[in-house]
C-alpha cells in the first residue's frame, strides 16, 4: 500500500501503458479479450482517482510553492539536461486529474461498439490516456512538453483510421495544428531554460516551480518585451487547444470526424489541457504579462462565447453544433481566467470540470443517434421523443445542463464566472450573457427539430438506448446533477489555488 | 609533432583494414567463376566490421597529427569513422536484400561502397588541402559508379550522369577556393593556413576562397542551392545506394565543413571553449541564411512529391538545413548537436530507406501509390517505418525530437532565435509530408490487399534501427557523453 | 562598405588575377549577348542545320564513338602517372632503403590489382 501511496500519480499515469503493452500481446481476433484488459487498465486509474478524492488536502494551495503540492514524486530523470520526474498535484490540476481518469474509462466503454482493427485501437487509446495524465500531473516543463506531444500521435491514428468520411483531412489538420503551436512553446520552454537558473544548483532547470520564483530569472529574461513575446508564443500554443478564436477552426472537422468515444475524450479533456496550460505555466512564470494581456484575452474569451454560439446556431449537423457549443463553452472559462479575480478564476475550474463533464454527455448522445440513423441532420429527424421516450429524456438532461440550467453544474460555473469577471469587465459580461441567449436558442431549437413536433416515419422503430450507452451515461449525469445542487465538495478541491493563482499574477504576493 | 609514414601506421588501421578488403575483393571477382554468389558480401561485413573493431584500438587522447601533418588521428575523425563504417555495414545488409540489385553480380558494387567509405575514413581526417581534396574525389567518385549501378535502368544512368557533371563543376570550383587559400598562406596545411589568415589577410580573397569552399561542401552535404544533383540522384540510384549518399556522404561533408572552417576560417579560443571569425568576413551568418534556405526549400518542394525516393531526398535536405544550424554557433555544443543529431538521423534515415527496399522488392516501384494500404499488408514493416518518419519529423517520445531540442537548444542559447523559430515552423511543415507516407500506409485501403511477406533477416534489420530510435527518445545519455567527447578536434 | 573597399589593395597581384576573371568573364559574355541584341536576326530553315562543309548534311549529327577509346586514354592516365610516381622513386632508391622498397611493392601491388582486373574484365581487347 506504501508503494501505491507514494507513487499514486505515476500508476495512473503508466498503467494504461501497461494495459496497452499487455493487450498488444493477445493474439489476433481476441477482440473481447482485448476490450475487457482495456477496460482494466483504464479503470484502474479511476480508483485511484477515488483515492486522491479523499486523500487530498483542501487547505493547501500550491501553485507555486513546491513544499505545498501533493502527490509528490520528485526524481532525476535526465541530469545531463537537468530534466526531473516531477510529478505533482494541486488545485489546479485535481479536477482534471479526476475528471481525465472517468471519462477516458467511460470512453473505453463506449468504444466497445468499434469492430474494426480493436487491438489498435484500444493501444492507441491507452497511450492516449498516458498522455493526457502525464501532462495534468507534470511540474516539470520538459516532461510536461513530452507528454503533450505523446498525445498527438495517437489522435491523428484515431481520427484518422476510425473516424468519419473526412477523416484523414480532420486528422492531418488536427495533427498539423496543435504540432506548430506545440514548436512555439519549445522555443519558449527552451528560451526559459537557458534564463533561470535553479536556486539550488545554480545550473540550468526545467522545474516549473523554479520558473514561477521571479529571483531565478536572468537579467535578459526580466525584460518587460521579452517576458511579453514569450507571454504570447505560449498563448498561442495553448489557444490553439482551448481552442480560442481564431484558432478554432481544426476543431470542427476534428470533432465531427473522430469516432464517438475519441470526440468526447477530445471535447472532455483535450480543450481543457489548453486552458489548464495557460493556469499551471503561463500565468504564474509571466504575471506581468498576464496583466498586460488581460483586456484581449477576456475579448477573446467573449468573441468565443457569442461566436461559437452563433455558428452552432447556423449548423444542420447534430455533432458539428456540440462541437460550436464547446468553442462556446470554452469561453467562458476564458473571460473567468482573464478577470484575474478569485471567483472568476475559481469559476474557470469549475467550467473547465463542468463543461468537460456535460460535453462528454452530448458526444456519447450524439453517437447514440449515429449509431442508429448513420446520420446526423438535425432536419432529418423529427418526434424521436415519442420512440426513445429514455434517450429524449437524457439528451434533455444533457441539454440543459450546456444551456445553464440552475441546478444542474454549467449553471454553477457560468455563474461564478460572470460574478467575477463583472467588476473587471462589465460590458464584455453584458454581451456574453446576451450571448447565452443563442446558447439557449441552438440547444432548444434543435431539441425541438429533433424530439418534439411530428415523427418522421423513418425512425418508427428506432431502438432505444441500451445499458452500456446508459452506463456510459449516468455517472456523468448524477455528478453533474450533484455538483449543481451542492458545488462545494468540488469548489473546496480547486478555491485555495484558484485564489492563491490570482495573488501570484496580481503581484500581491 | 608530426608523425611519419611508418609511426602513423599504428593510427591507419580502419583505413588498411578496408583497403585490403578492397583489393581481396577485386581479387575474389576476378577469380570467382560463379558472377552472384554472396561472397563478396561478406567479405565487405567483415571488412567493414574490422574497421570498426580497429577504429577503437588506440584511443585518441588529445589527437596525433599523422603522415606529416597530412590527416588527424583524433575524438573527431574517429567517431565519424566510426558512424560512417557502421551506416555501410547497414547499407551493406540492406544490399543484400534488394531486389534492384538481385541477380547482378554486386562484387563492383562492394568494391564502390568500400572505396567511398575509405574516401569517408580520409575526409574524417584531413588536415592539409590536398588532402583534402582526394578524398573527397575519392568519395564522390565511387559515388557516381553507385549511383549508376543499375546498367539498364534510363533512370540510374541519367542520375549518375547528373551527379557526375555537378560534382565536378563543384569540385572545381573549390579547388579553386583551396588555390587561393595556398596563395595567400604558402602551405596547404590547414592550421598553417588558419594561422596565417588570423594574422590579417585582405578581405576579397579571403570572401572569395570562404564562399568557393563552401560550394564544394555544401555539394557534397546538398545545401541549397547546390542541392539540385541531389534528388535525381536519390530517385536513380538503387535505394540501398541512395540509403547510403543519404547518410554517409553527408555525415563526412559534415566532417570535413565543421574542421575545415573552424580551423581556417576561425581561431579557437582555448579559455571559453568557443570560437571565433578571424575574418572581416561573417560567414556563420551566410551559413545561417543557408541553413534557413535549405530546410525551408527542402521541406517546401517535399511537400508535392510523388516518389516516396525523392521525398526522402528533399527530406535529407532539409536535415542538411538543421544540422548547418548547429554549424554556425561557432560552439562545442553545437558540434555536439550535429554530432548527436547524425546518430539518431542514421538510424531513421537508414530505417526508412530499408523499409522503401521491401516495399521495392514487392512492388517493383516506390511510389506513394505502392505504399497504400501497407498497413494491413506489411504491419510490422508498416509501423517500423512510422516511427521512422515521425522521429524524422522530431515528436516525442522519438531519438529525432532528442536531437532537434539539442540543436535548438544551443540555437537559443547563443542567441540566433530567428533561426531557430525557421526551423520549428519547418518541422511543422515537414510533419505534413511524412504524414502523407503514414496516410497512405494506415488510413487508405489498398486495391490488392495481399499480405506482402517480410523476411525474417529483414525484420531484424528493422528492429535493429528501430530500436534505437525508440531507446534514444527516452534515455540518450551514452550518445550525448559519446559526441561531447568526440568534439576534440587536434590544434597543431 | 568603406573598410572593405578601403581595404583593396590595388597593387597586389591577386587583384591582377581578380581584373583578369571579371574582364575575361566580360568578353566571353559581352560578345554572345551584343551579337544577340545587335545582330539582324532574319530567320531561314536552314540556318538551324547542321553545318557540313556546305552540303546537304548525309549522316545525322551526333556520332556514336567507341567507348573503347576512353577505356585506353583512361588506362594509359592511370598506368602512366603510375609510371611518373615510380621515376623520382627510382632517383632515391638507394637512399629510401628497404622501407622505400616495400612502400613502391605496395603501392604497384594495388595497380597490379587494377590490372588484372582490367584484364579480366576485357578492357585491354580492342575489339
Amino acid at each position: 500500500m506504501g508503494f501505491v501511496d507514494n507513487h499514486i500519480l505515476s500508476l495512473m499515469t503508466f498503467l494504461p501503458l501497461l494495459g496497452a503493452a499487455v493487450l498488444l500481446c493477445v493474439p489476433r481476433g481476441k477482440d473481447d479479450v482485448i476490450r475487457w484488459i482495456a477496460a482494466a487498465a483504464s479503470f484502474l486509474p479511476v480508483l485511484l482517482a477515488v483515492k486522491l478524492w479523499f486523500a487530498y488536502d483542501r487547505t493547501v494551495a500550491g501553485v507555486n510553492t513546491a513544499s505545498q503540492f501533493q502527490f509528490v514524486e520528485h526524481y532525476t530523470w535526465i541530469p545531463s539536461i537537468n530534466a526531473e520526474y516531477f510529478l505533482g498535484a494541486d488545485g489546479i490540476s485535481m479536477p482534471l486529474l479526476l475528471l481525465t481518469a472517468l471519462l477516458s474509462f467511460l470512453a473505453v466503454i463506449g468504444s466497445f461498439g468499434i469492430e474494426k482493427k480493436v487491438k489498435g485501437y484500444m493501444a492507441l487509446f491507452l497511450l492516449l490516456e498516458t498522455g493526457m495524465m502525464g501532462v495534468f500531473a507534470s511540474l516539470d516543463f520538459f516532461l510536461f512538453y513530452v507528454f503533450w506531444e505523446v498525445m498527438l500521435l495517437p489522435m491523428y491514428f484515431l481520427i484518422g483510421i476510425w473516424g468519419g468520411p473526412r477523416k484523414e483531412y480532420a486528422a492531418i489538420k488536427f495533427f498539423l495544428y496543435t504540432l506548430a503551436g506545440s514548436v512555439l512553446m519549445l522555443l519558449v520552454l527552451l528560451a526559459l531554460y537557458f534564463n533561470t537558473t535553479n536556486p539550488e544548483t545554480g545550473g540550468h532547470t526545467f522545474n516549473l516551480l523554479h520558473y514561477m520564483a521571479q529571483g531565478t530569472h536572468n537579467a535578459w529574461l526580466k525584460g518587460f518585451d521579452v517576458r511579453i513575446l514569450l507571454f504570447l508564443g505560449l498563448f498561442i500554443g495553448f489557444a490553439i487547444k482551448v481552442p480560442l478564436f481564431p484558432f478554432h477552426t481544426w476543431l470542427p472537422d476534428a470533432h465531427v470526424e473522430a469516432p464517438t468515444a475519441i470526440s468526447v475524450i477530445l471535447a472532455g479533456v483535450l480543450l481543457k489541457m489548453g486552458t489548464y496550460g495557460l493556469m499551471r505555466i503561463s500565468f504564474p512564470i509571466f504575471p506581468d504579462a498576464t496583466r498586460w494581456f488581460a483586456v484581449p484575452m477576456a475579448v477573446i474569451g467573449v468573441v468565443n462565447i457569442v461566436y461559437g454560439a452563433l455558428c452552432a446556431l447556423a449548423q444542420s449537423d447534430l455533432k458539428k453544433m456540440v462541437a460550436y457549443s464547446s468553442v462556446s463553452h470554452m469561453g467562458f472559462v476564458m473571460l473567468g481566467m482573464a478577470a484575474l479575480t478569485p471567483l472568476g478564476m475559481a469559476g474557470a475550474s469549475m467550467q473547465m470540470f463542468s463543461h468537460g463533464l456535460i460535453t462528454a454527455m452530448l458526444f456519447f448522445l450524439v453517437g447514440v443517434v449515429y449509431d442508429r440513423a448513420h446520420h446526423r441532420q438535425i432536419d432529418g429527424f423529427g418526434g424521436l421523443g415519442a420512440v426513445v421516450p429514455v434517450y429524449t429524456g437524457f439528451i434533455s438532461f444533457a441539454f440543459f445542463a450546456s444551456l445553464g440550467l440552475p441546478g444542474l453544474s454549467g449553471f454553477v460555473a457560468e455563474q461564478m464566472v460572470f460574478l467575477g469577471s463583472f467588476e473587471a469587465f462589465r460590458p464584455f459580461v453584458v454581451v456574453a450573457a446576451c450571448g447565452i441567449v443563442f446558447v439557449a436558442a441552438f440547444h432548444l431549437w434543435s431539441l425541438q427539430r429533433v424530439f418534439l413536433g411530428p415523427l418522421n416515419p423513418k425512425y418508427a422503430t428506432m431502438e432505444e438506448i441500451n445499458a452500456r450507452e446508459m452506463f456510459c451515461l449516468t455517472p456523468l449525469g448524477i455528478i453533474v446533477l450533484l455538483v449543481g445542487v451542492w458545488p462545494m465538495p468540488v469548489m473546496n478541491l480547486l478555491n485555495a489555488s484558484a485564489v492563491r493563482l490570482v495573488d501570484i499574477v496580481k503581484a500581491v504576493l | 609533432m608530426f608523425l611519419g609514414n611508418l609511426g602513423s601506421l599504428a593510427y591507419f588501421l580502419p583505413e588498411l583494414a578496408v583497403t585490403a578488403t578492397i583489393l581481396l575483393l577485386v581479387v575474389l571477382h576476378v577469380a570467382s567463376k560463379r558472377k552472384t554468389s554472396s561472397a563478396p558480401a561478406f567479405l565487405a561485413l567483415v571488412g567493414v566490421g574490422a574497421s570498426i573493431l580497429l577504429a577503437g584500438v588506440s584511443p585518441p587522447g588529445e589527437g596525433k597529427a599523422i603522415f606529416e601533418g597530412m590527416a588527424a588521428y583524433d575524438g573527431f575523425a574517429v567517431f565519424f569513422k566510426v558512424l560512417t563504417a557502421f551506416a555501410t555495414l547497414v547499407v551493406i545488409l540492406m544490399s543484400m536484400d534488394s531486389g534492384e540489385l538481385a541477380g547482378r553480380s554486386k562484387a563492383e558494387y562492394f568494391i564502390f561502397l568500400l572505396a567511398t567509405l575509405l574516401g569517408m575514413f580520409l575526409l574524417s581526417s584531413a588536415t592539409d588541402i590536398v588532402m583534402l581534396y582526394l578524398s573527397l574525389e575519392l568519395v564522390s567518385i565511387p559515388s557516381y559508379l553507385l549511383a549508376g549501378y543499375l546498367k539498364g535502368k534510363e533512370r540510374s544512368t541519367e542520375a549518375a550522369m547528373k551527379y557526375v557533371v555537378f560534382g565536378a563543376t563543384a569540385s572545381g570550383v573549390m579547388i579553386y577556393g583551396f588555390s587561393l587559400l595556398f596563395g595567400m598562406a604558402g602551405s596547404t596545411q590547414t592550421a598553417e593556413i588558419g594561422r596565417v589568415l588570423a594574422a590579417g589577410k585582405p578581405a576579397l580573397p579571403v570572401i572569395l576562397a570562404a564562399v568557393m569552399v563552401a560550394v564544394g561542401f555544401g555539394y557534397k552535404i546538398a545545401a541549397v542551392p547546390f542541392h539540385m544533383w541531389s534528388p535525381d540522384v536519390y530517385e536513380g540510384a538503387p535505394t540501398p545506394a541512395t540509403a547510403f549518399f543519404s547518410v554517409a556522404p553527408k555525415a563526412a561533408g559534415f566532417a570535413v565543413l565543421v574542421r575545415f572552417y573552424y580551423t581556417v576560417f576561425a581561431a579557437h579560443d582555448a579559455a571559453s571553449g568557443l570560437w571565433r571569425i578571424t575574418s572581416s568576413m561573417d560567414w556563420p551568418l551566410l551559413f545561417a541564411g543557408l541553413s534557413a534556405v535549405t530546410m525551408t526549400v527542402g521541406n517546401l518542394v517535399a511537400i508535392k512529391q510523388e516518389n516516396v525516393k525523392r521525398l526522402l531526398a528533399y527530406s535529407s535536405i532539409a536535415h542538411a538545413g538543421y544540422m548547418l544550424m548547429g554549424f554556425v554557433l561557432l560552439s562545442p555544443a553545437g558540434i555536439e548537436a550535429i554530432l548527436f543529431y547524425l546518430v539518431v538521423y542514421l538510424f531513421m534515415n537508414l530505417g526508412a530507406f530499408y523499409v522503401v527496399v521491401l516495399v521495392g522488392n514487392s512492388a517493383r516501384g516506390e511510389n506513394l501509390s505502392d505504399f497504400t494500404g501497407l498497413g494491413s499488408r506489411a504491419p510490422f514493416a508498416a509501423v517500423a517505418l512510422s516511427i521512422f518518419l515521425f522521429s524524422l519529423t522530431g515528436i516525442p517520445p522519438f531519438s529525432g525530437f532528442i536531437g532537434k531540442v539539442y540543436l535548438f537548444a544551443e540555437v537559443i542559447h547563443r542567441g540566433v532565435y530567428w533561426l531557430a523559430v525557421v526551423a520549428a515552423l519547418n518541422s511543422v511543415v515537414s510533419l505534413y509530408y511524412y504524414a502523407r507516407i503514414v496516410r497512405a500506409m494506415f488510413l487508405l485501403e489498398p486495391k490488392d490487399p495481399s499480405a506482402i511477406p517480410v523476411p525474417a533477416v529483414s525484420g531484424a534489420m528493422l528492429v535493429l534501427l528501430a530500436a534505437p530510435t525508440l531507446v534514444l527518445g527516452v534515455y540518450w545519455e551514452p550518445v550525448a557523453r559519446f559526441a561531447s567527447a568526440s568534439v576534440k578536434m587536434l590544434a597543431f | 562598405m568603406a573598410a572593405f573597399l578601403a581595404s583593396l589593395n590595388f597593387s597586389d597581384p591577386y587583384f591582377a588575377v581578380l581584373v583578369l576573371l571579371v574582364i575575361a568573364l566580360a568578353m566571353a559574355v559581352g560578345f554572345v549577348f551584343l551579337s544577340q541584341a545587335l545582330g539582324p536576326k532574319r530567320y531561314d530553315r536552314i540556318k538551324f542545320d547542321v553545318y557540313e562543309c556546305g552540303v546537304d548534311p548525309k549522316t545525322p549529327a551526333a556520332v556514336r564513338v567507341s567507348v573503347k577509346f576512353y577505356l585506353l586514354a583512361l588506362l594509359f592516365l592511370l598506368f602512366d602517372l603510375e609510371t611518373t610516381f615510380l621515376y623520382p622513386w627510382a632517383v632515391l632508391y638507394r637512399s629510401l632503403g628497404l622501407f622505400g622498397f616495400l612502400e613502391m611493392a605496395v603501392f604497384v601491388g594495388i595497380l597490379l590489382v587494377g590490372l588484372v582486373y582490367a584484364w579480366k574484365k576485357g578492357a585491354l581487347e580492342w575489339q
